[in-house]
């Protein structure tokens, strides 16, 4: 039964994935928690705390809501909407401190792109541990004593990550394309919502094929990149698309151009929609409507000391210590999706974002206003 | 009406904040913080949370009091800091980036009056309990709780209506900000259950705003 209700929810969810939902904030307490019992912190989307709630199934621990304004973990802390403020409520206000010993609370690892460890700690006395990026990792997470491999920092895109955005992305426009063709062009409602869950489907199941080409920046000119991603992208998807419809248009036997015309433009729509941006509709590229793309995060290497922060938050394994010199490089520039969580959690201010003319943007800014950058996180498509 | 929930759009650009809620109240919740302010006297040390753009904070500073203001929004607090030096406040206020659930960091005792405009609509039932009884903590015997803020008609009937229009509001406001407000029920109740005593309550005929004065017994 439980697990029924599990499923629905996540269908329902899954459907309305862009809008905001909210779980009720506080503390959750999961099997028979006692004094010394590890405590958990996430984001009050309802999805996030229900999946949560799920992995942590079988375990004895407590587990703190805090509120993100109903938005998951990542785009809530990158946007500000889920701050260090969120984490001190939590724990001063839920009771968890009278309940615990000990003064230790592990967050998502995503949420360092907005919430300061070091805040956290000054503020409460609570340490900040980072746990794993995924819920499924947690339970190896605390067999392994609070370790994270690798592995369990890196941000994926796997098929079901890539199931879940084509059907939270073609749920609402079918919906909306539904209520057009009805009122419109009502012999053609039930094709018009199919082509739009085909195309979604069809873009983000393919996605892997065409991440190697869309994920050039840092090595090739920035021209190139965005030509692709502009220009070719959707034209060699436009094309699949397109030879799928001249394919029906034969089998069905209607292959006429009153016919093939305006569905040509429907799809050509459809395919610009999608990719228009593509890149932020991944968690593996930088959205090419964010101001910070323009923007590369720098190393300052004299000022690193070594702590390896940066390590530990990084969602791509950008960075690794050099365990001779005790100082952290940064192989990974290309891989980057310049969230910011580096230049959050380190203490001596060695990263920072800059862009190609040299101007800095100095770390306490994006401390203050995450990606924001000082409220101008402006849509700038072109 | 509900358009308190505007806020939340408001917000997303400080500078203009002050200017669209005086548009879209009519003036009203100017009237509000004038009354609040009249209580006050010349040299009381007064906090504001949620202080936002600066508005109550700016109001009771030219009345003479010295204002403790705090808030989360690092964006708000920057236009009522140059706010502050337009009018020559600034030594009258310090401007605190600071949350309502820091309050146990403050001395017991130690304000005159505490008061908030539009914030404890912004906060869940945990932290709203834990900064009333923060604030009964920090009062000074005999100080004052000064509050106006959205709440939830105590009539059925103002009740359907304004849920029904607020529900509304809230979609538009969530499609925009992603964000929203709660509106607070049964405040008085809430203030009494810390110990203070409530002196004044003014509701509007929507009943869905409150203006509230409460005392910390001597």
């Amino acid at each position: 039964m439980d697990r029924l209700v599990y499923i629905i929810f996540n269908i329902i969810g899954t459907l309305f994935r862009f809008l905001p939902f909210p779980h009720r904030t506080g503390l959750i307490k999961i099997g028979s928690p006692r004094e010394e019992s590890p405590v958990f912190l996430t984001g009050n989307y309802y999805l996030t705390v229900l999946r949560v709630k799920n992995a942590l199934q079988g375990l004895d621990v407590y587990l703190l809501v805090a509120n993100s304004h109903g938005i998951n973990v990542w785009c809530a802390a990158k946007g500000g909407h889920f701050t260090d403020y969120a984490v001190l409520s939590a724990i001063k206000t839920s009771g968890i401190e009278r309940l615990v010993k000990h003064r230790k609370v592990i967050l998502p690892q995503l949420a360092a792109a907005g919430i300061r460890a070091d805040f956290v700690k000054k503020k409460s006395g609570w340490r900040v541990l980072w746990g794993p990026v995924y819920t499924k990792d947690i339970s190896l997470y605390i067999e392994k004593n609070f370790k994270k491999s690798s592995e369990m920092r890196r941000v994926q895109f796997p098929f079901s990550a890539r199931l879940e955005m084509a059907v939270a992305w073609a749920f609402p426009v079918s919906a909306v394309a539904a209520f057009l063709a009805i009122l419109f062009w009502r012999d053609e409602w039930i094709s018009l919502v199919m082509s739009v869950w085909g195309s979604a489907l069809l873009v983000f199941l393919t996605f892997p094929l065409f991440l190697p080409l869309l994920q050039t920046e840092g090595t090739r000119s920035g021209f190139r990149t965005s030509c692709f991603s502009r220009l070719f992208y959707p034209l060699i998807l436009y094309f699949c698309v397109f030879v799928g419809l001249l394919l029906y248009c034969v089998l069905s036997e209607h292959l006429d151009g009153s016919y093939l015309l305006p569905w040509g433009v429907v799809l050509l729509v459809l395919v610009l929609l999608l990719t228009l941006d593509i890149k932020g509709s991944t968690p593996l590229l930088k959205s090419e409507t964010h101001e910070e793309k323009r923007y590369k995060v720098i190393l300052e290497k004299e000022k690193c000391k070594g702590v390896g922060f940066c390590e530990d938050v990084c969602p791509q394994n950008c960075f690794i210590m050099e365990k001779t010199e005790k100082k952290i490089s940064f192989p990974g520039l290309d891989r980057c999706v310049r969230c910011g969580a580096c230049i959050v959690q380190c203490p001596f201010d060695a990263l920072f974002f800059q862009d190609k003319a040299g101007s800095k943007i100095p770390p306490e800014n994006i401390r203050k206003y995450k990606l924001n950058l000082a409220g101008k996180r402006t849509v700038k498509i072109f | 009406m509900s358009v308190y929930i505007f806020m939340r759009i408001f917000e997303r650009k400080p500078a203009q904040y002050d200017g669209w809620i005086r548009i879209f109240t009519r003036g009203k919740l100017d009237v509000a913080h004038e009354y609040l302010v009249s209580r006050l006297k010349k040299g009381d040390l007064v906090l504001d949370i949620g202080c936002g753009t600066g508005a109550l904070s700016l109001r009771a500073a030219k009345k003479g009091a010295r204002v403790k203001a705090i808030d989360i929004n690092p964006a708000a607090l920057e236009v009522a800091r140059s706010r502050a030096d337009r009018e020559n406040l600034s030594h009258l206020v310090e401007w605190l980036g600071m949350s309502a659930v820091e309050l146990d960091k403050e001395k017991t005792s130690a304000f005159d009056a505490v008061m908030s405009s539009l914030c404890f609509s912004e906060l869940n039932q945990d932290e709203l309990m834990f900064t009333l009884s923060e604030t009964a903590r920090i009062l000074k015997s005999g100080g004052l709780l000064l509050v106006c803020d959205e709440i939830r008609p105590q009539k059925l009937v103002l009740r359907t209506l304004n849920g029904l229009l607020r529900g509304i509001l809230k979609i538009v406001v969530l499609m925009f900000t992603g964000l929203t407000t709660k509106a607070i029920v049964d405040l008085p109740g809430k203030i009494e259950s810390v110990g203070l005593a409530v002196e004044y309550i003014s509701v509007n005929k929507m009943g869905n705003f409150m203006q509230i004065v409460a005392r910390k017994p001597f």
